[in-house]
């Protein structure tokens, strides 16, 4: 078995490369993700209509689209349709909006997938939602929310005109681009590179330990402190969990302007 | 087994099931769980992590927020028992983790500098799938011995059907979603951890420990104060406030034989 890569040690905090053959097929799968993102030449298109155009082929669905929060953290706040794949997609996106319920916005007020194989199964729970989404001649929706604890941006929502589960490696597909999807969001919000993606299934419980921390020290959202600690890792190019454990032990204090 | 480990253990099932209600909360089940394994066991630690569905296994629960003890269970996701126990399905022990170093090379050091010489794992098994791991974990030498661990393999199958219980799950689109919200509340929780530790300039486990001891007494739920607190909206004061009638949980120590 290949030891691991040491790439960064500092006080006890050792931070090791993950080895790429170990672990199960699913780590290969979110590396192959990443992958088919990074590679489908056409760089100019943003990265979450690029996330979009692979949850239509990962999961077999008919369309997909992404909803940001305009306020994110605040579910009331109002919505802003993102990206669609297709009209129907947008036209989902537009019913939750207008009528306040609906998959997308119950999987971010939860922070867990919404997975509904059958939608003649949800009128009690969305009774406008469904009614309005099986005219347009939805059979199926599934939607993962973009979301980090209490930091949630919205949600990536996936439709099948027929119904029909998702496999267990769909499902796996839809958290990671979901995943991918938040880090996509940040990414277009800061300075960083809009390919700057992966970094959250490494993430160490230190950094959202960091994030209240800093939040409650500078006053600001959750989702704002989270940016502060990446844009100083960034700034002094050290490993984000470095970064995270010198916070957590009180040897580092961000400023306010950082 | 005596006659007052009996009664030890009675409670402890009747403990769980009692959890078991409608305003079930998945990870103040498995917290209760984990301490009750350490003073049931007589191990010195006990933690739980889940398989995130991503490829990844995650920590749900900790005896003690510690952050050595987090950290010996976060490294699982690299290497270590858990993962093992997950992957194979079957129970994992280690009564000499200090020989196991090829076998583990990531989880060896971080549980020996955590001072932990034996550990095992077994699988928290539902159906075909395998959902998670309890991972039991002790300072001393002493061989880990296949009761405990067949106790150990008990508790977990509560646990398990626990997490079924709650929605009479036969249906894996509910599971996924449960097992989905209690990981993302568990980042909450460490969110809240952070806000609380920052206010009161208290270190992860007496931030833990004041988060369980004021949901406990005010009849909240765990998730739910912990949102509240990484919200911004909670009173952190009230939370810090050091119960009138006993101190803060402290980490549980080996009770003598």
């Amino acid at each position: 078995m290949p030891r691991p890569e040491r790439v960064w040690e500092a006080e006890h905090v050792v931070v090791v490369r993950r080895r790429p053959t170990e672990g199960p097929a699913m780590q290969d799968h979110r590396l192959r993700l990443r992958a088919l993102l990074a590679g489908d030449g056409t760089r100019a298109s943003p990265a979450l209509a690029r996330i979009c155009a692979l949850a239509v082929s990962e999961l077999a669905v008919t369309g997909v689209g992404v909803t940001l929060l305009d306020q994110p953290g605040a579910i009331d706040g109002q919505q802003q349709l993102a990206r669609a794949t297709d009209a129907v997609a947008a036209q989902l996106e537009d019913l939750q909006f207008t009528l306040g319920e609906g998959p997308g916005r119950e999987s971010v007020v939860t922070g867990a997938p919404v997975l509904v194989p059958d939608l003649a199964d949800a009128g009690a729970r969305w009774p406008a939602f469904t009614a309005g989404a099986q005219l347009a001649g939805v059979g199926a929706v599934f939607s993962f929310p973009l979301q980090l604890g209490t930091i949630g941006l919205g949600s990536l929502d996936c439709y099948r005109t027929s119904p029909g589960s998702l496999s267990p490696r769909q499902v796996s597909s839809g958290l990671v681009l979901a995943e991918l999807a938040f880090e996509a969001v940040l990414a277009a919000v800061t300075d960083h590179a809009p390919d700057d993606l992966g970094w959250i299934s490494d993430i160490h419980v230190e950094v959202h330990q960091a994030t209240g921390i800093v939040m409650h020290q500078q006053s600001i959202s959750m989702r704002e402190a989270l940016m502060r600690i990446r844009a100083f890792a960034y700034a002094h190019e050290l490993p984000l969990a470095v970064v995270a454990s010198r916070i957590v032990d009180r040897r580092l204090t961000l400023d306010a302007d950082e | 087994m005596n006659d007052q480990h009996e009664q030890r253990l009675a409670r402890v099932l009747v403990e769980l099931a009692d959890t078991l209600v409608d305003d079930f909360d998945l990870l103040e089940f498995l917290s209760t769980l984990v301490q009750r394994c350490v003073e049931l066991l007589n191990v010195t630690a006990a933690g739980v992590v889940l398989a995130d569905q991503k490829g990844g296994l995650r920590m749900a629960a900790a005896s003690s927020e510690q952050a050595r003890l987090v950290e010996v269970l976060a490294v699982q996701a690299d290497d270590g028992p858990c993962l093992d126990c997950v992957h194979t399905g079957e129970r994992v022990l280690s009564a000499d983790l200090a020989a196991e170093t090829a076998r583990w090379p990531r989880f060896v050091p971080v549980a020996l500098e955590a001072g932990f010489h034996a550990a095992s794992a077994v699988p928290m098994r539902l159906r075909h799938n395998v959902i998670g791991s309890l991972n039991l974990l002790h300072t001393g030498p002493e061989v880990v011995d296949e009761a405990r661990v067949s106790l150990g393999q008990a508790l977990a199958d509560v646990a398990t059907i626990g997490i079924l219980q709650q929605r009479a799950v036969d249906n894996s689109t509910l599971l996924i979603e449960q097992l989905q919200t209690a990981l993302n509340s568990r980042v909450v929780i460490e969110q809240a951890k952070g806000v609380l530790s920052a206010h009161g300039g208290v270190d992860m486990d007496r931030a833990f420990n004041a988060l369980r001891s004021h949901a406990r007494s005010h009849n909240l739920r765990l998730s739910e104060l912990a949102r509240t607190v990484a919200e911004g909206t909670a009173d952190l004061n009230a939370i810090l406030a050091v119960p009138p009638h006993g101190r803060p949980i402290v980490e549980p120590r080996r009770r003598p034989q």
